[in-house]
């Protein structure tokens, strides 16, 4: 694998951004400081300082249950190349069979996750 | 100094600075980036030991996934910056990560030279190293014959985790209540 | 691993990855005046068209007038983050789209040149050939949301932090979707290599069928015809994977006032849009090439081609040159027909409701990539008993 290349083209990508957004400001007009200006956006008006503002759970959960099916789905991606070997070999049935057992935990997975209604978004 | 020297030599050191940036470093959210960042140095260097395959998944999983639920959780919880990463000086807090160090890899070759990983051994299912394909496949391979109880736990495993963590979030204020 | 074996590989496939960046850079105020047209034609008006023959010129005077806009951090902000976050959009999507082939591989013959012999060399119309294509190309483009998180927290702007972390989440639902549609492909195919299952695709309709071989001359071996519903949920969840309308959602201007990019004024504006724009352009390659037929011409095989140019020009490279002209405008076709499908649906169909938008990624989509993940896997295994 190429990774010279890789590695090569993300430095000078980075550089080229650094780069851009360097003559982005030179190019720029004058900043004059106003405290109104640089304050956080709030569709105009004074922000609204609220100490403790409650973040729903449901990125965390989004984030755990993505992680997981992400992993099941990686472990399809070897039997996904190697099905049509293991079909030539006669071992076809069985490793369909297996992948359809992994696939009905996953499924059930799935199912009891929408179930139980945990990622109703509202 | 060859190609192939130079490039592991400059990953290992982005793997290395990253990863000591994020003990060092204080506010939490450029740890956890660091922290991405030795994911993505981690799946470079898989790939000079030609396991292409791994290294596309720890990019996928651990940069692609995990990193992004610790930095969106970090970003949730809105922890102030810990400063106290270092009591009491830094000979202090040198001492405390050479100790445990230590420790870890006292425990490590322990194991290790039980299980006779150390040793010589020949490998039951050498893989050639050609382009990427023949490895994925290799490890296809392994994974129905070998390893397929691993396999169906694994998929057992994953689930009881979904259990776990919405019972979790629901035990601790709802993921329906707001 | 690397970039060549002597200077002349390394430098010509080192310009070789700078120019795919740069096109696809320039390809941004191209694709945003087809918009713009395309969106004015849409809604029965006539978009710009005053500066330059057809509005062409219309792009230029935005960057000029972006680049000279005032530059500014907000007090909250944090700058280390601010500044590397637009910096930071434009390298998934580069790093992606270098993955894809454009075309067959050009042969140079050995040449004279300073005095010292070049040998023969084989360039590959891509930024590198990478043996895992699909996996990379996956794992690089999840990497696109921590330009979101960074984005939205670099801010010091809690509606920007709320947006990104919106944004990021309908990401990575749509990416396991994306993931699982791909999965139909893989096992037809037999390989993860972008160049493989380009060559795969060539010649007329063609598979076996428990010991019968099916031959339909009137259709090309695409992929589509093996694998529609994949076509259709991959490139459904493309537009959620590159925030498009309908799934723009975090950015929408009625929503969270612009999303992630609320604070951001002027080119680093500008530099999020490179990075949409350059996922729209990898979800336009790979639906081209997964499911029709890549840089293949239909119903030509490549060998047909070189045949054709190797009687139509004299020198072996001239050959090789002509072929890969010939196929890179066979891809482009296709390529640019997605994108005008992307700015086409974006102008047509309404923005889905948040929690809409997650019960489609999960509850819709998810499922029925599932299905078709199985099915495949079945009608493969029948097809071979």
């Amino acid at each position: 694998m190429p990774l010279g290349g890789v590695i090569f083209i993300v430095i000078f990508i980075a550089l080229f951004g650094a780069f851009l957004l360097w003559v982005a400001s030179k190019t720029g007009g004058k900043s004059i400081y106003h405290p109104i200006k640089y304050e956080p956006y709030e569709c105009g008006i004074p922000s609204l300082e609220k100490k403790d503002t409650k973040v729903s759970v449901k990125y965390y959960l989004t984030a755990i249950l993505f992680i997981l099916f992400d992993i099941e789905i990686i472990f399809m991606y070897p039997w996904a190349t190697s099905f049509r070997e293991f079909i030539s070999t006669g071992q076809g049935a069985f490793v369909f069979v297996s992948m359809i057992v992994f696939l009905a935990i996953f499924i059930f997975g799935l199912f009891w996750e929408v179930k139980s209604k945990a990622l109703e978004w509202d | 100094m060859t190609a192939d020297a130079f490039l592991f030599w400059f990953l290992a050191i982005v793997t290395l600075v990253s990863g000591l940036s994020v003990i060092l470093l204080a506010n939490p959210i450029y740890s956890a980036l660091c922290l991405a960042m030795t994911m993505v140095g981690v799946s470079a260097l898989f790939v000079t030991l030609n396991a292409y395959f791994i290294a596309g998944v720890q990019l996928i999983v651990y940069a692609g996934a995990v990193m992004v639920l610790f930095v969106m959780v970090i970003m949730l919880f809105d922890l102030k910056k810990d400063l106290q990463a270092f009591t009491r000086g830094i000979l202090s807090g040198a001492l405390k990560i050479a100790s445990v160090g230590l420790l870890a890899g006292l425990v490590v070759g322990a194991i290790a030279i039980s299980t006779g990983l150390l040793a010589e051994k020949t490998t039951d299912n050498p893989v050639t190293m050609g382009t990427g394909m023949e490895s994925t496949k290799a490890l296809g391979n392994i994974l129905f014959s070998k390893y397929i109880f691993g396999f169906e736990a694994l998929g057992v495993l994953l689930l009881v985790i979904a259990v776990g963590a919405v019972a979790l979030a629901r035990s601790k204020g709802g993921t329906h209540e707001q | 691993m690397g970039m060549g074996k002597d200077i002349f590989e390394i430098t010509v496939n080192g310009l070789k990855l700078v120019v795919i960046f740069l096109m696809m850079v320039q390809a941004v105020p191209i694709l945003v005046w087809l918009e713009r047209r395309g969106s004015a034609f849409i809604q029965n008006r006539l978009g710009p068209n005053r500066v330059g023959p057809l509005g062409l010129m219309q792009l230029l005077a935005d960057a000029v007038k972006f680049l000279t806009k005032e530059n500014f951090v907000p007090d909250t902000a944090k700058p280390l983050l601010y500044y590397a976050a637009p910096v930071f959009a434009l390298i998934p999507g580069a790093v992606a789209f270098s993955a894809i082939p454009m075309s067959t591989p050009i042969h140079i013959d050995a040449f004279e040149m300073f005095g010292s012999s070049w040998g023969p060399y084989t360039f590959l119309v891509q930024g590198y050939d990478i043996g895992v294509g699909i996996v990379f190309i996956l794992g690089v483009s999840s990497l696109a949301a921590y330009t979101l998180l960074m984005a939205g927290w670099g801010s010091g702007n809690k509606y920007s932090l709320m947006g990104a972390l919106r944004a990021s989440a309908q990401t990575i639902s749509y990416e396991l979707a994306l993931g699982l549609s791909i999965v139909g492909v893989i096992m037809l195919y037999g390989t993860f290599n972008l160049m493989d299952m380009t060559m795969a695709q060539q010649g007329p309709l063609h598979f076996a069928f428990m010991g019968h071989t099916v031959t339909a001359n009137w259709l090309p071996n695409w992929g589509i015809f093996y694998q529609p519903l994949a076509a259709i949920l991959f490139f459904t969840t493309t537009f959620a994977e590159s925030n498009r309308l309908p799934f723009d959602l975090a950015e929408g201007e009625s929503e969270l006032v612009a999303g992630f990019h609320t604070e951001y004024g002027g080119f680093k504006f500008n530099m999020f849009f490179i990075g949409e724009y350059g996922h729209m352009m990898i979800a336009s390659g790979l639906m081209a090439l997964f499911f029709f037929g890549g840089f293949g011409i239909p119903y030509v095989s490549v060998a047909q081609v070189q045949e054709w140019a190797a009687s139509a020009t004299s020198t072996a490279t001239g050959a090789s040159a002509l072929v890969a002209l010939v196929h890179f405008l066979s891809f482009f076709i296709k390529f640019a027909f997605f994108l005008w499908v992307f700015i086409w649906v974006r102008w047509t169909l309404p923005r889905f409701r948040y929690d809409q938008l997650m019960d489609f990624g999960w509850k819709t989509l998810l499922p029925w990539a599932l299905a078709n993940t199985i099915l495949t896997a079945f009608v493969i295994y029948i097809a071979s008993l």
